[in-house]
């Protein structure tokens, strides 16, 4: 056992930093408001990224596969019998996250003799109106961020997740200047894609330090437009049946992206 | 709070937990059907009490998939409980069960169904084949038999789906109280009026001029409303028709296109016009 409390807190910073060279290579998620709900978009070619968690919840992560599918489960089966026992209306993703799954991340990441989760999530609620909105970042540590609401200084209407610190920071003050939250669903997909773009341009130890020119921008998602394929979803905010999560087809995905 | 710490207990494999029920049990969520034995039904029948029943339910394909009616009485004994009853019900986009027994059961079967398919959607990322949805439903019925021997909770539903795939088609199927699931090619029907109900059917399907599956929407639906009407004429249990209370049964349609509810208004206008 670690009994100086020093060696701990070297410890657990040593798995902070292991944690992070991780994730580090993680291409980003972009979740934005729109006036037709709310769109998930990431690009990569290897697995999906997106996932359906209850009729108004979706999660977008990065991570170690193992652990995002062990993450995965427990948040659908956590929502569904809090569905099933009382209703969907009932179904939180501030308590799903908050209650359940941050104090299980803490505990794992903390007991240095056990493996963290190498994950971080992005999560998403569609309400009747884009102001209402939730999305939240939940980190391999459990720590939480959330899009406004009581805490945050203004309103964000997205959320976002990249392998880096500096890149996510670089995401965000792109969407906070770019995007608007009652736009169509097209423009939704042109400014969620060039967020893509300036994360990804932010990633690693060249990466940009600041935000690209548009020209940047765009020449960086035309160059990887035609080799990456797209992912995205949209949690409709409008639709009769009560289950909101849509995953975009690659037809759709091409006519809401193209110039 | 969950369990999805590592290292305590065994190791979760994601597949081991995409049965929804199972999920329920261990969670506690879902009571286990007492064992088979002797039960209400032994006890002197003078304090034997009476569970709430729902009745007639009918299915059949047509040139536009499959039409699902059940009239929309309850009843205790010869009480009548209560003369809105839903026993046609939506379980996803293409499927609906429609439930001939006892309401408290078959509607929290449809809930575990309903949440059943989801789950599995949700955690399998990929749709349940109409397969598994059957043998879903089979499944929920043979846990419930414990509750069937002791003469409370009997139901004998209709499900009935739309396959998609390569080969779109409806699927139409009738169980048995323990379970047994049976496919049909043309109709299916039950509760306490099917009877009745069979016979127009069988008729209909082989002297009608048409067979059920050539009747096109509006034949189909006066076809189904006559049924019912026929049924309520000799079954007591069975609601029919309300024609002062302009009740009207219920009537789904299922097709390529998803699931499709009549609206009143317009089983009004045809029972005015076909049956009455």
């Amino acid at each position: 056992m670690i009994e100086e409390p020093y060696r701990w807190v070297e410890a657990v910073a040593n798995r902070r930093e292991y944690v992070e060279t991780q994730l580090a290579p993680g291409s980003p998620i972009a979740a934005v408001s729109c006036r037709d709900g709310i769109l998930f978009v990431t690009m990569g070619r290897t697995r999906q990224k997106l996932f359906e968690i209850y009729d108004r919840i979706a999660m977008g992560a990065i991570g170690h596969p193992g652990d995002i599918e062990r993450l995965r489960m427990a948040a659908i089966e956590l929502a569904s019998t809090e569905g099933f026992t009382r209703s969907a209306a009932d179904v939180s993703l501030r308590r799903l996250a908050y209650y359940s799954l941050s104090p299980v991340l803490k505990t794992a990441f903390e007991q240095i003799y056990g493996a963290p989760y190498l994950a971080r999530m992005l999560f998403a609620e569609v309400e009747a109106t884009s102001e209402a909105d939730l999305f939240l970042r939940v980190e391999y540590d459990g720590a939480i961020a959330t899009n406004g609401g009581s805490i945050a200084p203004t309103k964000q209407y997205f959320g976002v997740i990249s392998g880096t610190r500096q890149s996510t920071e670089m995401m965000e003050s792109y969407l906070a200047k770019e995007h608007q939250p009652d736009v169509t669903l097209v423009r939704a997909m042109k400014t969620a894609l060039d967020a893509w773009s300036v994360g990804r341009l932010a990633v690693g130890e060249e990466g940009a330090k600041e935000i690209p020119s548009r020209d940047d921008i765009a020449k960086h998602r035309k160059e990887q437009s035609e080799s990456v394929p797209i992912e995205a979803a949209l949690l409709e905010r409008n639709s009769r049946p009560p289950i909101r999560y849509r995953t975009l087809s690659e037809e759709e995905i091409k006519t809401l992206s193209c110039d | 709070m969950t369990d999805i710490s590592p290292g305590d207990g065994e190791p979760k494999f994601s597949g081991s937990t995409s049965d929804f029920p199972t999920l329920l049990r261990r969670k506690g969520l879902l009571s286990e059907s007492p064992s088979v034995g002797p039960g209400l039904s032994s006890i002197s029948s003078k304090s034997q009490w009476t569970p709430t029943e729902a009745t007639t339910i009918l299915a059949f394909k047509f040139a536009g998939g499959v039409l699902v009616a059940g009239d929309r009485r309850a009843t205790a004994g010869n009480t009548v409980v209560y003369d809105r009853a839903d026993k046609v019900l939506e379980i996803d986009r293409y499927s609906i069960m429609a439930i001939a027994g006892v309401p408290a059961t078959a509607w929290e079967m449809a809930r575990v169904l309903e949440h059943s398919f989801q789950y599995f959607r949700r955690t399998q990322l990929q749709e349940m084949s109409v397969d598994g949805k059957v043998r879903a439903l089979s499944k929920l019925l043979r846990d419930n038999f414990g509750f069937v021997m002791q003469g409370v909770g009997v139901v004998v539903p209709i499900f009935a789906t739309y396959e998609l795939g390569p080969n779109p088609a409806p699927r139409l199927y009738f169980y048995d109280a323990m379970g047994a699931q049976f496919e049909v090619a043309e109709y299916a029907a039950s509760g306490s009026g099917s009877p009745a109900v069979r016979g127009i059917l069988y008729h209909e399907n082989n002297w009608g001029g048409k067979s059920l599956q050539k009747l096109r929407e509006k034949e189909a639906v006066t076809v189904a409303l006559r049924a019912l009407d026929t049924a309520a004429e000799a079954d007591t249990a069975t609601g029919g028709v309300d024609r002062s209370g302009k009740i009207f049964p219920l009537i789904k349609i299922i097709s390529r296109d998803g699931i499709m509810t009549l609206p009143d208004r317009e089983i009004a206008a045809l029972f005015k016009r076909t049956v009455a």
